[in-house]
């Protein structure tokens, strides 16, 4: 069975203005919840209760699947995922949502294998962009008195209204995706809920196995991973 | 996946309850996000807005048809009503636009008029409806505007050869048609249609108008058909067009997009100012609106098996400000829908109906009206769906059993539906009674009688100048069987009939009507047999002259009366007949020809004063005592038999 890979649209977030202020991370929150949610309810093909859950930051509703197990570990990657952010900022990074089958358990001496073959894998680029620091000083126009703080708020706007713009692409691009590949996914198993297991990994541009844990995730398919 | 062997007689029809319950839910995901009203199911006798975002997933009450699909949603009376269509005939595209009412008030006290004015623009989607009659000399307008419009069709086509075939296509075909697949890929496409249908920009207006507590200046209303009328190329040019990837079946394949308009963000903004309720009586749907329009009062003619291929669908939900409705409608209510069927051509176009769900949020819903046209109409044969539908569970490996028996919708895995179709109790429940086979004799008749009505009438107007006095006067008079054969009209209940070697020669001759007939209404033309019937030798004739029109009668009666001899000729023709007649009296007793010897005196003069009395006119009176005098006759006769057997 072939692994169906999604590229998504790559999103700009604008980071903090200041480190670790996590009242400004909130965008990164919004947009990866929305993303992740939204391709796991795809994928949660058991019975559910979906949930809709609204934006605070955009007026945009997405969808979850309404297991709140799930939705605390999705919570837990995004940590992850802005203590990575903050760590190397102005970075492309990268969550990588794969679903898999466990095929063969093999069980021996050394090593407990598990036999995963990942049928596909969502790649959610999101580049985070330092906040622009106001400047106290000169202007390059003398001429015009611009309020720094009116301007850092207008484009603050403008970059968020450009991101609600790109979401909704993305989400517009999942459910397409979702439309047009549909043979690759497995017979639907008898549970409730998210129905397929999955596992979800962040890397960054700054790492250097960004590129080859890509190139290895869509090469094998039966290596045994450790993240989780 | 799992193998099919055990289940290939019950795979095209579990495809069948697959591609009808797809239908349905997906009515239910549209509707639920786009109608305001929240079903009074959902709560008990209270009425409750419910934030869209609560969550529910605390909730482990799961309804059977929730489990369809793996989609447990909320309660949606509008969906469950409107989609009794679709489960019986898929083959009809159900269209489900979502219309924006908008209304503007305008203070213009100066150019009030006590006139109602109704101003229609039918060219467009938009139309406009004025009102100023009212107290306050508030004019108001209203818009109507179609801003997204659902199509949910099954597109069938040639089955493609199960198993047959040749190359991949066949093979890849097949592979897509189980049932497993197909109810795989619906809950995938329903998935997307659930998370589309909060991300176009209708869904924002619905949250506004359940979120406000105030009256709004727009609203939102659904229609449901089959057969809509199409965008003009204007409007379609300012929509856009989402197409969701079709599934494929053996026989089509499941089509499901929307046109929608992404430039309605801007009636949001408008502020809601609180608004008293305004008494509408030229309100959009009333025959004083449009007197053309018919509404039926009652259920709908339904019986025909073929109604799903004739009939077009349409029903929608209209409720506005509380106005009364036309007479033959139930009282508006949010949930208030209303059917409508017109025989029209596939793909026909009408003009849309006007009738728009329009729900307040502030108005206390009313009694929840159930339309009970749907549960008239009766399936189509061709559907085999089973009475109690049951979504699958996928456990491979686990044979399809029968969940038919479950009063609802509840799954348990894939039924395996029986092959013969609906079953036949059900089937006979539904379908109206068949009408007979064979004709009656009466009715056979009556197309007989309009061949020759055609012909008799053509004598009437020779005939006619004799008037009715005439006719009347023979009426009981009889003509010899030697001059004409003898035709006797019973009077049954079916005398609109003729025989069927009918002649219009044979009207030339005689037109008896049975003396007995007259006599006695009740009396049959064998009854009288014994006493002597004269017509008793034209039995055969008598049982086809049962058939004979009035008309007809009439006009035989007319031209008898033009050939007839005059009265007097048909005295002694009457006394011929007494004497023939006589045998025939002595026939039909059971008397010895001892006995007829004692007895010819008393015959004689009782035959000679039965002819005297026919010669003066006869009224009931008469004829009843001579009838009784025949049976004392007859009596005696029999008496002087017995006595004469004794002795």
């Amino acid at each position: 069975m072939n692994c169906e890979v999604c590229q998504l649209k790559e999103l700009v977030s604008l980071g903090p203005p200041e480190p670790r202020q996590e009242v400004e991370h909130i965008e990164v929150r919004e947009v990866l919840r929305c993303i992740l949610h939204t391709i796991l309810f795809h994928r949660a093909l058991g019975l559910v209760r979906p949930k809709d859950v609204d934006l605070e930051l955009f007026d945009i509703t997405y969808v979850q699947c309404g297991d709140v197990e799930h939705e605390k570990k999705i919570n837990e990657k995004i940590d992850h995922f802005i203590d990575r952010v903050e760590k190397h900022p102005n970075k492309k990074n990268q969550i990588c949502l794969s679903f898999y089958e466990v095929k063969n358990k093999q069980a021996t001496w050394f090593t407990n294998k598990v036999e995963r073959h990942y049928w596909e894998q969502w790649y959610i680029n999101l580049n985070t962009v330092q906040h622009p620091k106001t400047h106290s000083g000169k202007s390059h126009h003398p001429k015009v008195v611009v309020d720094p703080g009116e301007t850092a708020s207008e484009e603050r706007n403008a970059r968020r209204t450009a991101l609600e713009s790109s979401l909704r692409e993305v989400l517009f691009q999942i459910i397409k995706f979702v439309n047009e590949k549909k043979d690759h996914v497995p017979p639907i198993p008898n549970l409730d809920g998210v129905s397929f297991p999955y596992e979800i990994t962040i890397s960054s541009s700054s790492d250097s196995a960004f590129g080859m844990d890509m190139l290895k995730r869509m090469l094998q398919t039966g290596h045994p991973t450790m993240l989780s | 996946m799992a193998s099919n062997h055990g289940n290939t007689n019950s795979e095209p029809a579990t495809n069948e309850q697959i591609i009808t319950e797809f239908f349905a839910k997906s009515l239910h995901i549209i509707l639920e996000s786009r109608c305001p009203y929240v079903s009074s199911r959902n709560y008990s006798g209270e009425q409750v807005l419910s934030s869209p975002s609560s969550s529910s997933s605390s909730s482990s009450i799961f309804w059977p048809r929730d489990k369809w699909f793996n989609l447990a949603l909320k309660d949606c009376s509008a969906a469950l009503e409107n989609i009794d269509f679709w489960r019986q005939s898929y083959l009809e595209p159900m269209v489900v636009d979502v219309v924006l009412v908008q209304r503007s008030s305008n203070w213009d006290p100066l150019n009030c008029s006590p006139k109602k004015a109704l101003v229609r623009n039918l060219s467009s989607k938009e139309r406009y409806y004025w009102n100023s009659e009212n107290d306050e000399y508030r004019n108001e307008v209203m818009s109507e505007k179609i801003i997204e419009r659902w199509v949910v069709e099954y597109e069938s086509k040639k089955c493609s050869n199960i198993g047959g075939g040749g190359g991949g296509s066949g093979s890849k075909r097949w592979s897509s048609t189980s049932s497993h697949t197909l109810y795989k890929k619906s809950t995938l496409l329903l998935r997307s249609l659930y998370v589309t249908v909060r991300l176009l920009p209708a869904y924002k207006l619905f949250r506004d108008l359940i979120s406000s507590a105030q009256i709004g200046m727009y609203n939102l209303g659904h229609r449901v058909s089959s057969f809509v009328e199409p965008f003009t190329h204007t409007e379609e040019a300012e929509m856009q067009r989402f197409v969701f990837t079709p599934v494929d079946t053996a026989c089509g394949r499941l089509c499901l997009s929307v046109l929608y308009r992404s430039s309605i963000s801007d009636v949001s903004s408008e502020p809601s100012t609180p608004m008293s309720p305004q008494f509408i009586p030229d309100y959009v749907g009333s025959p004083m609106a449009d007197p053309l329009k018919t509404f039926p009062s009652g259920p709908l003619p339904q019986g025909s098996p073929s109604f799903s291929h004739l009939g077009r669908r349409h029903s929608w939900s209209y409720d506005l400000y509380k106005a009364s409705p036309p007479s033959g409608i139930p009282s508006p209510s949010p949930s208030y829908s209303e059917s409508h069927a017109t025989f029209a051509k596939p793909h026909s176009y009408r003009l849309p109906p006007t009738g728009v769900t329009c729900h307040l949020p502030d108005e206390t819903p009313q009694e929840h009206v159930k339309n009970t046209n749907y549960d008239e109409y009766s399936p189509s044969p061709n559907f085999s769906m089973s009475p109690s539908p049951s979504p699958p569970t996928y456990t491979p490996g686990i044979h399809i059993s029968n969940a038919l028996k479950r009063s609802e919708s509840a799954p348990v895995s894939i039924p395996a539906i029986r092959a013969s179709g609906i079953p036949p109790l059900f089937y006979n429940q539904m379908l109206p009674p068949s009408p007979p086979l064979r004709p009656s004799k009466s009715s056979l008749a009556k197309m007989d009688c309009r061949s020759t009505l055609l012909q008799a009438g053509s004598t009437v107007d020779k005939i006619f100048p004799f008037g009715k006095d005439e006719a009347g006067r023979l009426t009981g008079v009889k003509i010899s069987s030697n001059s004409s054969p003898q035709k006797s009209i019973s009077r049954s209940s079916s005398r609109l009939s003729f025989p069927d070697d009918y002649d219009e020669s044979e009207f030339s001759g005689p037109f008896v009507v049975d003396e007995d007939d007259m006599t006695d209404p009740g009396s049959r033309p064998g009854s009288f047999d014994p006493v002597g019937n004269p017509c008793g030798q034209n039995d055969h004739l008598g049982v086809s002259a049962v058939k004979k029109s009035q008309d007809a009668a009439v006009g035989a009666l007319v031209c008898m009366l033009k050939k007839a001899p005059p009265l007097q000729q048909d005295l002694q023709n009457s006394a011929n007949l007494l004497h023939g007649s006589r045998p025939e009296i002595l026939k039909s007793t059971t008397m010895d020809p001892n006995q007829i010897s004692g007895q010819p005196v008393m015959q004689q003069s009782a035959a000679m004063s039965s002819a005297a009395s026919l010669l003066a006119p006869k009224t009931t009176a008469d004829a009843l005592e001579e009838l009784r005098g025949y049976a004392v006759m007859k009596n005696s006769l029999l008496k002087q038999g017995g006595d004469h057997k004794h002795t």
